[in-house]
């Protein structure tokens, strides 16, 4: 280990990372539990538990970044310390034997418990459940979102799949891997120009502040997130592509579930009374090329785009789709997201609790009605995992508080899922229920 | 411009958008069957309107005038 330098111990965090890392110490301050979220492959079949922890440890020793926490460098630059001392310790892994008659409803639960643990030290950012039921197996990947996006840490679990399928190679120094990153401390004009058109878009934004959202309990300490999970399958998925189509035009699939979303939540809005303010919704999307997520597994590489809809055109579905894609366009000309990466630089040198603030002075105290996103589809690629052909794959993430609310969309192997997650206390599971039945409705699916 | 000018200034910008080798895009798939999603095929009507003066986001055109690069070059060449 000594021929490892210095500077390898640590990689620098960008603008993206600095903020995903303000929105877990917001939701860590709230909920007692920080921004994680987990990706559940479902398997026909078991894999071998034995089989399964050996390849977690051999992962490691090769990706000691597992075990890392937040330093400031000298230049004041945030980094991830990297531990090379804790390379021996294993990732929790837990294994659960459910007897044959337990229903796809209690594995759900015992999917939304598993989500809701805390990692039990700052050095830990991720663990495994095996859950063995009948002739299926669940495996769950708990993760720090400060360490991986969603699309990353699909990824991380086709490494994982590689290892298993390389596991005779013996390990040496030289497979240690530890991604790097630029402190990105030159080019300051650049970023301050950016900086200028993310104020002006956060000013937009803010024009009609406080937005339209759901209030929080009254105490938010130790509350759990719950989970709604709708897998589509092939068929329902080739309707809403149709519709999407229909409704939004050729490959208008991301504005069209965005728009969808937006109108059951005004339903549901409208239901409860909550009539002041716009709709505004940040929707995180991915900035590397398909191709290339394998290369760039750990932490964010995320930016944002921000939707704004004024109620009126909640009413209306083809206004609302018009206003979405409109805003969509205008934003990408605008690019916007690669602004937001340049303009979050700057704000790295603010510690966590005042950049936690600042976020919501421009919303009055918000940050958004509601999370959304739509990954597309899935970053892990092969077919089967350690042996075993892989049924679904869903996430299920814990979301900011505020607004403690998201609607998510991924796809695997051209079937699209959809999952509502809240907070405790925000919904009922009445509203819950009728919220993704509508969903459901809108989208042509039912 | 002819149309297979415009259809290489396609097939060259997709390849940028999608980060890959412009010898993998073949100019008579389908778009999505490319990788093209949602954004980045806005990412390419942004480009188009920049490089051509045409703005295609509500231009009334249907999925086959938008399938594949020739059709899209096609489109292009008619407007």
């Amino acid at each position: 280990m000594s021929n490892i330098n210095f500077f390898r111990k640590k990689r620098y965090l960008t603008g993206i990372d600095w903020i995903i890392h303000a929105l877990d110490y917001i939701t860590k301050k709230g909920t007692g539990t920080g921004n994680t979220s987990q990706i559940i492959l479902e398997l026909d079949g078991a894999p071998a538990e034995d089989e399964f922890r050996d390849c977690i440890g051999n992962l490691i020793k090769k990706y000691p970044v597992l075990h890392g926490r937040t330093s400031r460098d000298y230049n004041l630059a945030p980094y991830w310390k990297i531990s090379f001392t804790k390379q021996s310790q294993p990732l929790p892994v837990k294994a659960s034997y459910l007897d044959n008659t337990s229903c796809e409803a209690d594995i759900f639960s015992i999917l939304a418990q598993i989500a809701n643990l805390k990692f039990i030290s700052n050095q830990e950012h991720l663990f495994f459940h095996l859950i063995y039921t009948g002739n299926k197996c669940y495996v769950v990947m708990t993760f720090d979102h400060r360490l991986f996006d969603a699309r990353g840490a699909e990824a991380f679990l086709e490494i994982l799949q590689n290892e298993w399928k390389n596991k005779d190679n013996t390990f040496c120094d030289k497979d240690i891997i530890v991604p790097a990153e630029s402190a990105h401390l030159r080019r300051w004009r650049r970023k301050f120009i950016a900086g200028q058109q993310v104020n002006r878009t956060f000013l937009k934004l803010g024009e009609n502040a406080p937005p339209r959202a759901l209030p929080l309990p009254a105490s938010l300490n130790n509350r759990r997130f719950r989970f709604k999970v709708i897998p589509f399958d092939k068929h329902q998925t080739d309707l809403i592509v149709e519709n999407a189509y229909k409704e939004a035009g050729y490959l208008m699939l991301m504005p069209y579930v965005l728009a969808s979303a937006v109108w059951v939540m005004h339903r549901l809005f409208s239901k409860r009374n909550i009539k002041s303010g716009d709709y505004v919704v940040p929707v995180s999307i991915d900035m590397r090329p398909t191709d290339k997520v394998q290369q760039e597994v750990f932490f964010n590489h995320v930016s944002f785009l921000f939707f704004i809809v004024r109620p009126d055109a909640a009413d209306h579905f083809p206004v609302l789709i018009k206003s979405i894609k409109q805003q969509l366009y205008e934003q990408v000309k605008s690019e916007l997201p690669r602004n937001f990466q340049e303009a979050s630089l700057l704000m790295r040198i603010l510690p966590l609790p005042i950049l936690s603030n600042i976020m919501r002075v421009y919303l009055k105290g918000q940050i958004a009605s509601f999370s959304f996103s739509n990954v597309g589809e899935s970053a892990y690629k092969s077919s089967s995992f350690m042996g075993k052909k892989i049924l679904n794959i869903l996430h299920m993430p814990r979301v900011p508080v505020p607004p403690g609310l998201g609607i998510f969309f991924h796809q695997f192997q051209n079937k699209l899922n959809v999952v509502l997650s809240f907070l405790e206390g925000i919904l009922s599971d009445e509203e819950a229920n009728e919220l993704i039945h509508t969903l459901q409705s809108r989208l042509g699916a039912k | 411009m002819n149309l297979k000018e415009i259809e290489n200034i396609l097939a060259q910008q997709i390849a940028i958008i999608l980060a890959v080798d412009p010898s993998k895009i073949i100019k008579d798939v389908p778009l999505h069957e490319i990788g093209i999603d949602s954004l980045s095929f806005v990412e390419l009507l942004v480009f188009i309107e920049k490089t051509f003066n045409i703005k295609l986001m509500e231009s009334g055109l249907t999925r086959e005038d938008f399938r594949t690069i020739r059709s899209l070059a096609l489109s292009i060449q008619d407007e």
